[in-house]
């Protein structure tokens, strides 16, 4: 398990513009070498299959990432991807947007927090 | 006698553009938006104004970009509405406020071409004001090299390319340095034709453009501690005209902390609460105060160019409180809603 | 009940029973260290899943704050500078490292916020308009994103301990339901054997004996026969010899006196 978790060092994040602006002024950007980046940003124009694609490169292919933050309103849109994740690295959280405050009943986590306790 | 003349080619234009001005939002106009609570009440409150329905059309629900937006397609469409009626030389002065906008736009496209982007998604990104017919050219060429040779020459600002950067030059400098180094020429280019316009435009330009170009060398003095940015780099940077030029120039460039700026800027009279943050106000909330009240003053005067000027910015810092009062609102920070700046 | 089927297969001896009785004793002890162990992680984890909720209602907060930043910047500098710090990005300044804390044997990470001082894509950002906005925004959301940091740690701490406790209580409930039953069967099992093949043993000690007795029985009973019958004939012969083997009659016919 260290194993894994040892080479993961930084942060991708999918999300609105603004959100993805914020997070890489706190300095998460970061090209690879091959100039691929750790961040999407999704608009209206974006497809559920992009993001899909970005959340599997994210979670499973790269193995440099640490934790992957991703717009609560977003992640409603491949929810049942995030209900189905279940690996411990990379931490995937779900965080609010400018636009779509944080709702802890949409949150996968935290509804697996609820059910574990029998609510 | 100017004022004789001045009516035979500009005087619809500038009747048109007090006729805007009497539209601008007025304290008691903001004192109602800032009651609002939700941005369906803002809306109803600007419909109110001069903005009219100008958000009866968004489908689904508000948002500060989406109201942001509308308010400057309504600014731009009036603007290009009076560019439209503009005889020389008061249509290469409104060439020149568009200028500013196209720097923007081609630093927007350099970016992109260095990184390899899609420069077409860029064009959206564009803004509207400084758009020109060559601007989708640019998106044609595929590296740096490229752009400089053969496409930025066509554009409106080839000049303050040819004087100041290389093609090389694109590649290695930061694009901010690239921005920054255009607009000074620019600045400086402009200010020459202000000088040449007829009394009083000249005059009042030259105080805003003075204050413009030295608001621009105090934020890059401060912006640059703690950077690569060299003193000589620095000089480059800074238009060489305003209240501070030529000694508070050269002071701010080799200025390394913000006491050494403050000294330097609080030496001109008009600049002295600048570095005041008694009453919660910034640095850059003490441009934009300063920068509206010329503005209100430049609308004394009659006859001159200078009120077009005046109401782009007025008009500028409309939206930009607009967009903060709903911002305040959308995220419900409403102890920092009266942070905008009332014109009028 | 299943008892008869619930057991291990052994053959039921002694030295089995000796050890079927010490893995009764392992699993008793296993039982309880699991179960201690379950108790403190599951202790844990409702400390964990605790701050969870916490911190995820106030993340609400802190990025509200952090936005509202960004805000200030649109607000200095005019325009959206989203995708000029898209394209500057290219080195993170803020990166993660994960280090391991043990509880009750259980590895678990933990994410640890650093910065690499060197990498600021964004130092020009704003040169000319809103610099400071900027930077101001930027430290907003450096704390927001370490707050953001903090949670992930707890999440994934979340995660691994919620497949440890399940697995840890299974093992409880396997240990309590099916190997301790089991080897209680077992040995209940291997004891009736060995009390079965004792009384076996006993009863065919006593068929033997009885068997023995039997046997003797018949012998003596023969061997009287054959004496009477050699008595009759000595008698017969005695008639004969009867000067010559006159003590030994004696003894014989007291012997049979004894005997009888």
């Amino acid at each position: 398990m260290s194993q894994t978790a040892a080479n993961r060092s930084f942060i991708a994040v999918i999300g609105d513009e603004d959100t993805v602006t914020g997070l890489l002024l706190a300095g998460t950007g970061h090209l690879t070498e091959d100039k691929k980046k750790n961040f999407l940003v999704v608009d209206n124009k974006s497809s559920v299959d992009d993001i899909e694609a970005a959340f599997d490169d994210f979670t499973a292919t790269r193995k440099d990432i640490a934790v992957l933050l991703i717009n609560q309103h977003i992640a409603e849109k491949i929810r049942y991807k995030l209900d189905g994740y279940t690996n411990a690295f990379p931490a995937v959280l779900e965080i609010p947007s400018k636009d779509h405050p944080y709702d802890p009943e949409k949150d996968s986590v935290l509804r697996r927090v609820r059910r574990l306790f029998g609510e | 006698m100017e004022g004789v003349f001045f009516n035979n080619d500009n005087g619809y234009i500038e009747g048109i553009v007090r006729g805007y001005r009497s539209a601008l939002l007025t304290g008691a106009n903001y004192a109602n938006l800032t009651q609002c609570d939700t941005l369906e009440d803002l809306k109803l409150q600007l419909s109110a104004t001069d903005y009219g329905n100008f958000l009866a059309n968004v489908p689904g629900s508000l948002s500060t970009s989406i109201i942001a937006e509308k308010a400057n397609e309504k600014l731009i469409e009036e603007f290009r509405y009076i560019q439209k009626q503009a005889v020389q030389p008061l249509s290469k002065f409104m060439d020149f406020i568009t200028y500013a906008y196209m720097i923007d736009n081609v630093a927007l496209l350099i970016t992109g071409t260095l990184h390899e982007r899609d420069t077409h998604e860029l064009l959206e990104r564009c803004n509207p004001l400084g758009w020109f017919e060559s601007l989708p050219a640019l998106c044609v060429a595929t590296n740096v090299e490229e752009l400089y040779n053969t496409v930025l020459i066509d554009t409106p600002l080839a000049p303050y390319f040819k004087d100041c950067l290389s093609a090389a030059d694109l590649d290695d400098l930061n694009i901010e340095i690239i921005r920054n180094t255009l607009y000074r020429a620019y600045l400086e280019d402009f200010y020459a034709f202000c000088k040449n316009l007829p009394n009083p435009s000249n005059e009042i330009m030259a105080a805003l453009l003075d204050f413009e170009g030295d608001r621009r060398v105090i934020n890059i003095s401060l912006n640059s501690f703690g950077t690569e940015i060299t003193r000589e780099e620095r000089l480059q940077l800074a238009p060489k005209f305003g209240k501070l030029y030529p000694q508070g120039t050269e002071a701010l460039a080799s200025a390394d902390d913000i006491e050494q700026v403050r000294m330097t800027v609080e030496a001109v009279g008009d600049y002295k609460g600048f570095f005041d943050t008694s009453n919660n106000k910034s640095l850059e909330d003490h441009f934009y105060l300063r920068e509206m009240e010329l503005c209100r003053n430049a609308f004394t005067q009659q006859f001159t160019y200078s009120a077009i000027w005046a109401w782009i910015k007025a008009k500028e810092q409309e939206i930009r409180n607009i967009t903060w009062i709903a911002e305040c609102i959308a995220q419900n920070q409403k102890e920092r809603i009266q942070n905008y700046i009332s014109v009028f | 009940m299943s008892g008869a089927a619930n057991r291990e297969a052994v053959f039921p001896t002694r030295m089995t029973l000796t050890l079927m009785k010490g893995k009764l004793k392992g699993a008793t002890v296993g039982h309880s260290l699991l179960k201690r162990k379950s108790e403190a992680l599951t202790g844990r984890f409702r400390e964990i899943t605790r701050r969870i909720d916490e911190a995820k209602r106030k993340m609400g907060r802190v990025m509200q704050v952090a936005a509202f930043s960004l805000a200030e910047v649109t607000y200095a500098t005019g325009d959206s500078i989203g995708y000029q710090v898209q394209e500057s990005a290219k080195s993170a300044r803020f990166r993660v490292r994960a280090k391991q804390e043990n509880v009750s044997g259980v590895m678990l990470p933990a994410f640890e916020a650093y910065y690499n001082e060197e990498n600021n894509d964004f130092k020009l950002t704003g040169l000319g308009r809103g610099g400071q906005q900027v930077q101001k925004a930027k430290e907003v959301y450096s704390k927001a994103v370490e707050t953001l940091i903090e949670l992930a740690s707890l999440q994934t701490a979340f995660v691994i301990l919620d497949e440890v406790i399940k697995v840890t209580n299974r093992r409880v409930n396997a240990i309590e339901h099916v190997i301790i039953p089991r080897t209680e069967n077992t040995i209940k099992y291997i004891n009736n054997e060995l009390d079965e093949l004792e009384r076996e043993e006993f009863y065919r000690l006593k068929k033997v004996q009885d068997k023995k007795q039997r046997d003797a029985a018949a012998l003596d009973a023969e061997m009287a026969a054959t004496k009477a019958a050699q008595a009759a004939l000595e008698a017969e012969e005695g008639l004969t010899a009867s000067a010559l083997s006159a003590p030994e009659d004696l003894t014989a016919d007291h012997d049979e006196d004894i005997i009888f």
